[in-house]
């Protein structure tokens, strides 16, 4: 795998990026939207109505499964739970919105005849399909991360007192630099496979959509306080999201019919 | 330095390009000659390594082209697809210089201003290539293809919709790469640049139909008639070609010349333009009637049929 060939090719979804900034509208909103939702949830609704979270049974029991510091009060120890809870969905909402740029990254390139030529040139299936993968990852990321500090800033400038230092832990780390990214890779690789095996950019949008369906199954769980994820558990299931993203990496190459591509779709 | 042996390609039933069998040497330039859906694009496709024969072999500068040496070979070889294929939301610079990164090339900017200047583009290194016109873009799509200095180009069509001087211009550059060693090999619709351009011609239909030099298969219909023009009056010189050729000779007279028709025109033209001029005719010139080549290839193609 020649890296420079996948850093040039990355430099070109860059750029063309650039470009086209309103590609990347649906990330910023739905990163906006991420971030407006726990702020509303955990802060503006119980101070609009005049009852702390801390009231609610229904939380307080299931807010339980983080372990939070005896030190908390009641309030805290249930916003830590959402603002944890919030942060899984805050990193990976943002890879639905970039799902349409994995989906339309092989299928685009060919459309616009753009592809023949990539493919004469020395660069490999791999480094093609790696190279699409990271062109949607990195500036979903790039948003996501921004949109991070300020979800930062929102927990220190409107938590109680000591929701923001229970928040920086291990955990969160874990999530945030490991997670999250290989979550993002699996996402869009699948993305990025069903953009090399159709022929037709709406098709590939159809099935994209279907990718984001188990991430919506793990934010209900989440929500229903049937589904924590410890630190162990997070950093088994990143490893496992890594693994899964290799796997499917090796079959995008391996169902890659450059053949097919060329002399098939229209 | 491209060797294709008994090439075919079959897709599903339908068989698009059918044993073919054809080299281009260092320093040639071969043109394809066929109507659509003969097989060129195929053809130079399976010599790209961007889709493999179903059987037969390739081999670029005596590297035989496998699924392990395809990357390699590619570098050495410049393609220009069918349609320029350039990003365009990318300026001509970028689209030149991310190319110039997936060959791994050194000097990148100096050989994208080179590459620029020759096409007459150094104007236009910022625009972005959707801004550009047909001719335009057909340039700056050269100018990817040659931008790594490879020893084999691979053209389809690559006039194609451009005017008469841009045209021109890359008869011109593909006669300078050929000067320089290329091996050429360009598909094309135009008659008159395969004549112009081409060392060799190869007319595919499926199969390789024929296969020469420009002259040699325009020669392959030639009719036998000579064209003898002549100052003043041709009639008078009748009886003489009588003598010569026999009683019944086929001669006529079509304005200030004669024409006639001769069994082995190398052997027979001298004798008769000795025995003209003896008889005081004052020759102007002497020609055999040759077909176009578009006459051959018609000729060619009517025979497939």
């Amino acid at each position: 795998m020649n890296r420079t060939r996948i850093r040039t090719l990355l430099v070109k979804e860059f750029l063309d990026l650039g470009r086209n900034r309103t590609a990347l509208v649906p990330v910023v909103i739905v990163t906006v939207l991420a971030l407006l939702v726990p702020v509303a949830v955990t802060v503006a609704i119980p101070a609009i109505f005049g009852r702390g979270l801390g009231t609610d049974v229904g939380l307080v029991r299931v807010s339980e499964v983080v372990n939070a510091p005896e030190s908390l009060s009641s309030d805290a120890r249930v916003q830590l739970f959402l603002f944890q809870q919030f942060l899984m969905m805050f990193l990976l909402t943002p890879i639905t919105g970039a799902m349409t740029l994995a989906a339309h990254s092989v299928v685009g390139e060919k459309q616009s005849r753009t592809l023949e030529p990539l493919l004469a040139t020395p660069i490999t299936t791999l480094e093609l399909l790696a190279a699409k993968v990271f062109g949607a990852l990195i500036p979903t990321f790039v948003i996501s991360f921004a949109g991070l500090a300020l979800y930062a800033g929102a927990i220190i400038a409107f938590a109680e007192p000591g929701v923001p230092s229970a928040m920086a832990s291990v955990r969160t780390l874990l999530l945030i630099l490991f997670v999250a990214p290989a979550a993002g890779l699996v996402s869009l690789q699948s993305a990025v496979l069903i953009s090399s095996r159709v022929n037709d950019p709406r098709t590939a949008q159809q099935f994209g959509v279907l990718i984001i369906a188990p991430l919506a199954g793990i934010f209900v769980a989440q929500f229903t306080g049937s589904l924590w994820f410890s630190t162990r558990a997070l950093a088994v299931l990143g490893l496992g999201l890594v693994g899964l993203w290799m796997l499917l990496l090796l079959s995008s190459v391996a169902l890659f019919e450059r053949e097919t591509i060329l002399t098939r779709w229209r | 330095m491209i060797s294709a042996q008994r090439l075919t390609r079959r897709f599903g039933s339908r068989t698009a390009v059918n044993d073919v069998t054809f080299e281009v040497a260092r320093s040639e330039i071969v043109a394809l000659l066929g109507p659509n859906g003969a097989g060129k694009t195929t053809t130079l496709r399976m010599l790209a390594g961007l889709i493999a024969p179903t059987s037969g072999s390739i081999a670029v500068g005596g590297v035989h082209l496998t699924r392990a040496t395809g990357a390699a070979i590619r570098t050495r070889i410049g393609f220009l697809t069918e349609a320029p294929g350039l990003w365009d939301r990318l300026t001509v610079r970028e689209n030149l210089r991310i190319y110039g990164g997936l060959y791994g090339l050194e000097n990148v900017d100096l050989r994208i201003t080179r590459a620029l200047d020759l096409f007459g583009l150094a104007d236009r290194a910022s625009t972005r290539t959707a801004e550009l016109s047909k001719g335009m873009r057909q340039k700056v799509a050269l100018a990817r293809t040659l931008l790594h200095d490879p020893i084999v180009l691979l053209l389809d069509e690559p006039t194609s919709g451009l005017d008469p001087e841009v045209t021109r211009t890359v008869r011109l550059l593909l006669e300078e790469r050929r000067a320089a060693g290329c091996s050429i090999l360009v598909s094309t619709h135009n008659l008159d640049e395969a004549e112009r351009l081409a060392d060799r011609v190869a007319v595919l239909h499926e199969r390789l139909v024929a296969i020469d030099q420009p002259a040699a298969l325009r020669r392959r219909l030639t009719t036998g008639r000579l064209i003898v023009r002549v100052a003043g009056d041709p009639s008078s010189l009748v009886d003489t070609v009588h003598a010569l050729l026999g009683p019944g000779a086929d001669v006529a007279i079509e304005g200030a010349a004669l024409t006639l028709r001769v069994a082995h025109p190398d052997r027979q033209t001298p004798a008769l333009v000795a025995a003209l001029v003896a008889a005081g005719a004052q020759i102007l010139e002497v020609r055999a009637e040759m077909p176009a080549l578009e006459d051959v290839y018609l000729h060619l193609m009517s025979g497939r049929s």
